[in-house]
């Protein structure tokens, strides 16, 4: 059991260029979490919050991703 | 989803133990909030603020651990400005740095122990890692206000004494 949960925790998860952009998802919600519940005065608005603010950022930085992508694309 | 408890509108240290106590209260808070992130929360009254803290960030933080392995994620020598982010979280980037002491394989004297993860899941863990401990900073940050925001502290801000 020990040794298990020591092993989760040495062993690296290899991850693929894919797996590495789709696990900024769960960091974005992370962030929205944390800052809407310090922000918000209603608890029970929360989830609503959370779910537009993580969806801004996620929208925002592939926004920006194709932005630079693009300016990339045309000076080099 | 069951009703949300009430929060307390004024600071519970305030009613529990009066105002001098206050003085204790924001700084203790503080301290727990970077211990173990939350905590701060929990101790001013806001139990599910406090809550749903903890467990994010607490989530974020191991779940970099797993991905990136503490030998490559905690690491104060090959990424300090990283370590220094990840040290918000406290409680648990100090575990993580004895587990990363613990599993370092012992070496002659002067000679760095080699741990190589793959760059990719090195990078993704210290990325939930140090973005774990900077929301930590929030937390704590958001924990002192609270503390702070007495209506002690509030009637003296809008009649300040001397004032009619």
């Amino acid at each position: 059991m020990n040794s298990t949960l020591a092993a989760l925790f040495t062993t690296a998860i290899e991850l693929t260029g894919t797996q590495r952009f789709l696990l900024m998802l769960p960091l974005c919600l992370s962030v929205a979490v944390v800052y809407k519940t310090t922000r918000m005065k209603d608890i029970r608005a929360i989830p609503a919050a959370v779910l537009v603010l993580w969806a801004t950022i996620v929208l925002a930085m592939c926004a920006v991703g194709v932005g630079l992508w693009a300016l990339f694309s045309i000076l080099v | 989803m069951g009703p949300v408890p009430p929060e307390p509108t004024t600071n519970p240290a305030i009613a529990a133990y009066g105002p001098r106590r206050t003085v204790v209260a924001a700084p203790f808070a503080g301290l727990l909030a970077w211990l173990v992130p939350g905590l701060g929360h929990i101790y001013l009254g806001y139990h599910l603020r406090g809550l749903i803290c903890m467990v994010t960030i607490t989530l974020t933080f191991w779940t970099g651990v797993a991905i990136g392995s503490v030998q490559a994620t905690v690491d104060p020598h090959e990424r300090g400005l990283w370590f220094m982010a990840q040290l918000g979280t406290g409680g648990n980037a100090l575990t993580a740095y004895v587990l990363h002491r613990a599993v370092e394989s012992p070496e002659p004297l002067g000679a760095r122990p080699v741990f190589t993860a793959h760059w990719l899941s090195a990078d993704v863990g210290v990325h939930y890692t140090g973005v774990a401990g900077l929301l930590n900073l929030l937390v704590i940050l958001d924990a002192l206000g609270r503390a702070e925001a007495s209506p002690v502290r509030r009637r003296r801000r809008d009649h300040p004494p001397g004032i009619p």
